[in-house]
């Protein structure tokens, strides 16, 4: 890593922690807390996307992680940290056995069945009773104290700790998904998204390559998924429609397709708070995001991290932030 | 378990089914010839049936006109769509179909902002049975059949017979030769997006009368036809008829014997095929990249 990147990385690390000491308001914080959950969903889908394939049922594993962690701490009363895990390995564990039928498709056939994956789970949790029905699953336990030694327990009650549980979260998502990119497994990711048959004729397995990156983005949905869960303490299968997938979509696309990490989090932490800083009714917001998604594709679609190459030499101080920032 | 039940069944399987063939015959030319997967064909379907509700309730036509109405309107919003939005994004199938989602997303919550959340609904125009040989049939499901194996046959006529159809299938075959020989191109595109459309906001209208009306309605109705046409090759009209109507058989006779997990059970069959066959009945091995 050029030290370049390890600054402004550690810049926005700092900011990023000390933001519970400058906002105060929990309402705001709650917005920071989803815009952070929703950067993680967006990584979820570009590090689908290095291989060359879109994904709309990122929803569907976000789901099944939420709703994995609520029956492990309110049907078997697991502790929310080993809940949280265990909810990512099982969501992992369903998204192989899934991958392994709709990863072989053709990439727009994958296309399809990941978003008939969301359907079908939205359904299958909507008409089973046991998890709740359409009514959702309620009174999920919030995460269990931790001790800390000479020190009052950290209890969550408030935003705070959560926060820092979600930016730990983002943290080890960051760090997971750069290793990976920067290791053999990344560049024959790149690989195949720049010419699968190539990439199948020097030896790399294709199928293989796309599996593994659709697991470890449903691993990472699921673990989302099952903080969420313990967050907002209810659920409701239709929160988690295809609707959702199409804005964990948007978060990815509109920071930037070609910046991985940096591109999602631009673009979640904008899309969460635009709705609160234009003051639109939930009413009309849906429909305002439908038409950036087709404005940035028909216009825009390296996102706003490509409008450095785009704009003119009068932008020069906001291009080399820009620039600095989609550097990572 | 009688052959009266396994009648109705049959009938009422057939009858879904011929409404998926129109939706997804609509979704597939539109895919195998402009190269655009327009994820908001559901809505199509659902803005038809909005626009025989309109049509027939608040101006009060009557059903033939309303529906005649309902298609051509909905063309004309399809080729409006395809030149505002398809037009820009044919170079890029996967982002273009991302796109298409904005646009459902669009007219999704368009039309609740618009005509709101409460169902609605166009009174039966063919109420009543029909007994034949002692098994009573719903004259409506009948009619329904008959009228999109109608529409399928005047489809695949002008596909065949004309020359409007000649040059569609010529530039689904090959478009710098079809363009070498004269055809305009973007006109076919234009056309067969509106056709596409049309088809899907048909089925829309022709349902208007069985089931209520509401704007979500879409959403359900494209997921069968999403896999109809896996299962049916992405681009082969024959595979999305055949399909189309496997799928209505066995969503029919899921839910006689399974219940509400029907649609659940479909998935695990579309899955078990999948990973025998993943190009579809009739797709190419080598176009799924293998």
């Amino acid at each position: 890593m050029k030290t370049g990147k390890l600054i402004s990385l550690l810049i926005l690390a700092v900011i990023l922690a000390l933001l519970p000491f400058v906002v105060k308001s929990p309402y705001l914080m709650g917005i920071f807390i989803m815009a952070v959950v929703n950067a993680i969903l967006g990584m979820t889908f570009s590090i689908i996307f290095s291989t060359g394939s879109i994904t709309l049922g990122a929803a569907g594993f976000y789901v099944t992680g939420a709703y994995c962690s609520a029956v492990l701490t309110t049907v078997l009363g697991l502790s929310f940290w080993l809940a949280l895990p265990l909810a990512a390995i099982v969501t992992g564990i369903i998204a192989l056995i899934v991958g392994l039928i709709i990863v072989r498709s053709s990439v727009l056939a994958f296309l399809f069945l990941t978003v008939v994956y969301n359907l079908t789970i939205i359904s299958l949790i909507g008409h089973t009773e046991l998890l709740g029905g359409w009514a959702g699953i309620t009174n999920i336990p919030r995460p269990e104290s931790i001790p800390i030694p000479f020190h009052a327990p950290i209890q969550f009650l408030g935003k705070i700790p959560y926060y820092y549980l979600v930016l730990f979260l983002l943290l080890l998502t960051i760090v997971v998904f750069y290793a990976l990119y920067s290791s053999r497994i990344g560049r024959g990711w790149r690989a195949i998204k720049l010419n699968p048959q190539l990439a199948a004729s020097l030896g790399i397995n294709v199928f293989r390559y796309r599996l593994l990156a659709f697991v470890v983005a449903c691993i990472f949905a699921g673990l989302a998924g099952s903080f969420y869960a313990s967050y907002s303490t209810a659920l409701v299968p239709e929160g988690f429609g295809v609707f959702e997938s199409v804005f964990i979509q948007i978060y990815a696309i509109l920071g930037g397709l070609n910046s991985y990490i940096a591109g999602p989090i631009v673009g979640a932490f904008i899309l969460t708070w635009m709705p609160e800083l234009l003051r639109i009714s939930k009413e009309i917001e849906p429909i305002i995001d439908g038409f950036i998604l087709v404005i940035l594709v028909v216009f825009l679609p390296g996102g706003i991290l490509s409008l450095p190459e785009r704009a003119s030499r009068l932008w020069t101080p906001v291009v080399k932030i820009a620039r600095r920032i989609r550097s990572w | 378990m009688t052959a009266t039940l396994l009648v109705q069944v049959l009938v009422n399987g057939l009858q879904r089914g011929m409404i998926f063939v129109l939706v997804a015959s609509g979704l597939v030319l539109i895919l195998g010839v402009a190269k655009i997967f327009n994820f908001a064909h559901g809505e199509f379907y659902m803005l038809g049936a909005y626009a025989a509700f309109f049509a027939c309730c608040i101006a009060g036509l009557n059903y033939a006109l309303g529906l005649i109405l309902a298609v051509l309107a909905i063309a004309l919003l399809g080729g409006l769509t395809y030149t505002a939005v398809f037009r820009h994004i044919r170079s890029n199938i996967l982002l273009g179909a991302a796109a298409t989602m904005g646009l459902s997303l669009i007219f999704r919550q368009g039309a609740l902002v618009l005509f709101g959340s409460l169902q609605k609904g166009i009174p039966s125009v063919f109420p009543g049975l029909i007994t034949v040989a002692g098994i009573s049939l719903p004259v409506e499901r009948l009619v329904i059949i008959m009228l999109t194996l109608l529409i399928m046959s005047a489809l695949y006529f002008v596909l065949m017979k004309t020359k409007l159809g000649k040059s569609i299938r010529a530039v689904m075959a090959d478009e710098e030769a079809a363009s070498l020989q004269g055809i305009d191109s973007n006109l076919i595109y234009l056309i067969t997006v509106a056709i596409g459309c049309s088809l899907a906001g048909l089925a829309g209208a022709i349902m208007a009368p069985v089931y209520a009306i509401f704007p979500d309605m879409g959403e359900a109705m494209l997921m069968i036809v999403l896999l109809v046409i896996i299962v049916g090759g992405l681009e082969s009209l024959n595979g999305a008829v055949i399909a189309g109507l496997a799928a209505g058989l066995l969503l029919s006779f899921g839910y006689q014997f399974i219940g509400v997990y029907n649609e659940i059970v479909v998935f695990l069959i579309v899955a078990a095929f999948l990973l025998f066959r993943p190009w579809g009945l009739f797709g190419h091995p080598h176009e799924a990249g293998w």
